[in-house]
């Protein structure tokens, strides 16, 4: 059996972890290219989102690879991913590749859906080794992430721009390269020193920019045009909630225990949306209310014509708790250098409104 | 508390699910001695006031709800717009619906009392009962009351659906009859006898029965000479079936009405399927792409697809329907040829 993956973020590395501990094949198509969401808007369906094309796109390539199964996210759910993988299967098929596709539920029987799918791709793999290798998957993710936080804070400060980027790749080879979880807590903690060690602009005193929407395209650099790459090099330091180590974390083992990770903000969406839209809507616009206090600004990333982010995107104007949001909406016609002009503005912006009302400080704003 | 409700009125805007709950509604809030105001068809001002108010990536049919709820505000002292989470087992509602009394207050800040109820079935009867009597709430004290109006409610709203299907009305005209606001004759067969093409039309039907935002896409249909079938005109149980058959289980409630009504209408002797859909519409982008891949690969019937939105303008929409009832009928006589 070889597997073909799409692509979302780094969510390749504990894929590939997982395949190398099991011993099947694993397909990774190319990272995210300009050919692979041309393939994906060639052939899905004109209206749909940027996520659908993209990984339509991967699944393409890595068919092209020759993969004879292909993975996606499905499950049932008010957002149109409940339907990517019965739609991008006959498109599979029109185009000729008999790939089986397997879907891993993110709605419902979560954990035990995602295990019972491993053991199946991997020939009836025993438990024994199923679940250590799922594990060391779950620590590459979480080891990505305690990474990339670091690095949100670092290219904002740092001297010389781009440094903490390329140091945030070589970690991510390394991570990906990792046999054993005692090097993988090594090669973490080497690379968050080397991290801290940038020289630093020693009066930079960084915004503070949230980052909300949809979470393939915050977690996608290529069809979020590098936001927060971008953002860095503005001289911002990006704060988000959405990470794939939080969202396994806690929809796998600790919300089917009642722990609700996204309770307060929640609570603090209720006065303006009472209940939940789908996807990440609702999250969108509490965390907007949630952070009005604590963040400079806040930049709303969805794919072009989602549904629960287009609500979340009507109802944010209308909150009482101020904060400046920038809606960047990401499709295959989105343009960098459009892009780059709104950030910029938006960032000026924002630090001409942090000298008019003073260093921020909780409660200060109205 | 009396006095009150002798003239309380309750705003329910013609849009969305106005085509499939409205009789169940107003007899619902009429039973209550509430009056129910209901918005006029569809105008330009309308859509334009929806428009202004609405992030620019909002599909036409919520903007278009938008502009009647605000066209109502100064008419009612609340307005009715319910968040219908899912109307059948594990198949779910679109986010805008569920959004839509949220939306509503974000973007209409000057709108009455949104009377947002809950209406989730998967939640069990339970919470339904206790949704409908918090509702009520808002006009009686008396459960018993509100109890009947509920079941008075829901025996209009089948005698309306079989209304639709054993007469073969489509839901405006059904509405009339129900409330008799005009005496709709059903003259519909025997002005159509002479016509000589059946050309089924499938989408949501609050994209095919509002004749503005459609540009009178049925009437245009008829006047060419096409006899035109909808969704309701069938058995909603041959409806699922004809679903079931090219997707399996719905996801989203009105499955049945784009993929089942497509899916069927291409495998009976029709002439031609219209598949309406609006631009930037989530659902609709998927699943009338699974209709047309069926239709490509029967290559039987040929199919269209229109995609509306606000810019849609007359000429261009004549122009396509021309083409393709051209297409048809050229198919037809060579086939009769042959």
């Amino acid at each position: 059996m070889r597997v073909g993956i799409p692509h979302a973020g780094n969510i390749y590395i504990p894929f590939r972890t997982l395949f190398r501990e099991l011993g099947t094949e694993l397909v990774v198509p190319p990272p995210n290219n300009q050919r692979a969401l041309d393939l994906g808007v060639k052939y899905a369906p004109e209206g749909v989102c940027i996520p659908f094309k993209l990984t339509l796109g991967n699944l393409i390539e890595a068919c092209e690879l020759g993969a004879d199964t292909v993975l996606q996210a499905g499950g049932f759910g008010i957002c149109r991913l409940s339907y990517y993988a019965k739609t991008q299967k006959e498109i599979l098929h029109d185009l000729g590749y008999d790939a089986e596709m397997l879907t891993f539920d993110v709605s419902q029987n979560k954990l035990r859906g995602i295990l019972q799918l491993i053991k199946h791709v991997s020939d009836n793999a025993p438990w024994s080794k199923v679940i250590p290798a799922f594990r060391f998957g779950l620590a590459k993710v979480a080891a990505v992430d305690d990474i990339e936080k670091i690095v949100h804070k670092m290219r904002a400060v740092e001297l010389e721009k781009g440094t903490a980027n390329r140091i945030y790749r070589e970690a991510i080879t390394a991570i990906d390269e990792v046999a054993d979880h005692g090097t993988l807590k090594r090669v973490v903690k080497d690379y968050s020193e080397k991290l801290y060690q940038i020289s630093r602009n020693p009066d930079a005193d960084s915004l503070k920019v949230g980052i909300v929407g949809e979470i393939f395209v915050v977690l996608d650099p290529f069809s979020n045009l590098d936001l927060e790459v971008e953002l860095g090099k503005l001289g911002v330091e990006v704060k988000r909630a959405i990470f794939f180590s939080r969202w396994t974390k806690f929809s796998l083992f600790l919300n089917p225990l009642g722990v609700d990770e996204w309770k307060k903000v929640h609570e603090a969406a209720m006065p303006y949306l009472k209940r939940d839209v789908g996807g990440d809507g609702w999250e969108s616009v509490g965390e907007k209310v949630f952070h009005a206090h604590q963040y400079d600004g806040i930049v709303h990333v969805a794919p072009f014509t989602c549904m629960p982010e287009v609500v979340a995107q009507n109802i944010m104007p209308s909150t009482k708790e101020d904060i400046p949001v920038l809606t960047l909406l990401c499709d295959e016609q989105t343009a960098k250098p459009g892009m780059l002009t709104r950030l910029e503005a938006f960032v000026d912006m924002l630090n001409f409104r942090r000298k008019r009302i003073g260093n921020l400080k909780p409660g200060v704003i109205k | 508390m009396n006095f009150l409700t002798a003239m309380t009125k309750v705003g329910i805007p013609r849009a969305l699910l106005y085509y499939q709950y409205y009789p169940m509604w107003r007899t619902f809030f009429e039973e209550l001695g509430v009056e129910t105001v209901l918005s006029t068809p569809t105008t330009k001002a309308m859509v334009n006031s929806g428009c202004s108010r609405m992030v620019a990536e909002t599909c036409l049919p919520v903007k278009v709800f938008c502009g009647h709820a605000l066209s109502l505000v100064d008419k009612c002292d609340y307005m009715f717009i319910p968040a219908i989470r899912s109307m059948g087992k594990r198949a779910y509602n679109c986010s805008k619906f569920l959004g839509l009394p949220d939306m509503m207050k974000a973007v209409i800040p000057e709108c009455p009392l949104i009377l947002d109820m809950d209406i989730d079935v998967t939640n069990g009867k339970r919470t339904l009962y206790q949704n409908i009597y918090s509702l009520g709430r808002h006009f009686t004290w008396n459960p018993a009351k509100v109890k009947k109006a509920a079941e008075k409610a829901w025996e209009c709203h089948l005698a309306y659906y079989q209304q639709m299907f054993s007469q073969g009305l489509t839901p405006t005209q059904a509405i009339d009859e129900i409330f008799s606001e005009k005496g709709v004759g059903v003259d519909q067969e025997t002005a159509n006898s002479s016509l000589t093409l059946t050309v089924a039309v499938v989408g949501h039907p609050y994209l095919i029965y509002d004749d503005y935002i459609n540009h009178r896409l049925i009437h245009r249909l008829q006047t060419m000479g096409a006899r035109v079938l909808t969704p309701e005109m069938v058995d909603e149980e041959v409806l699922d079936v004809a679903m079931t058959k090219l997707v399996g289980n719905p996801r989203w409630t009105y499955e049945v009405d784009v993929i089942g009504a497509g899916g069927y209408y291409l495998e009976v002797k029709v002439d031609g399927v219209i598949g309406v859909i609006a631009f930037g519409c989530g659902p609709d982008s998927v699943m009338m792409d699974m209709v047309y891949r069926k239709a490509k690969r029967l290559k039987a019937i040929p199919f269209m697809c229109l995609t509306l939105d606000e810019h849609t303008a007359d000429a261009g929409l004549v122009t396509r329907l021309e083409a393709f009832l051209d297409m048809v009928k050229r198919r037809r006589r060579e086939q009769t040829c042959v």
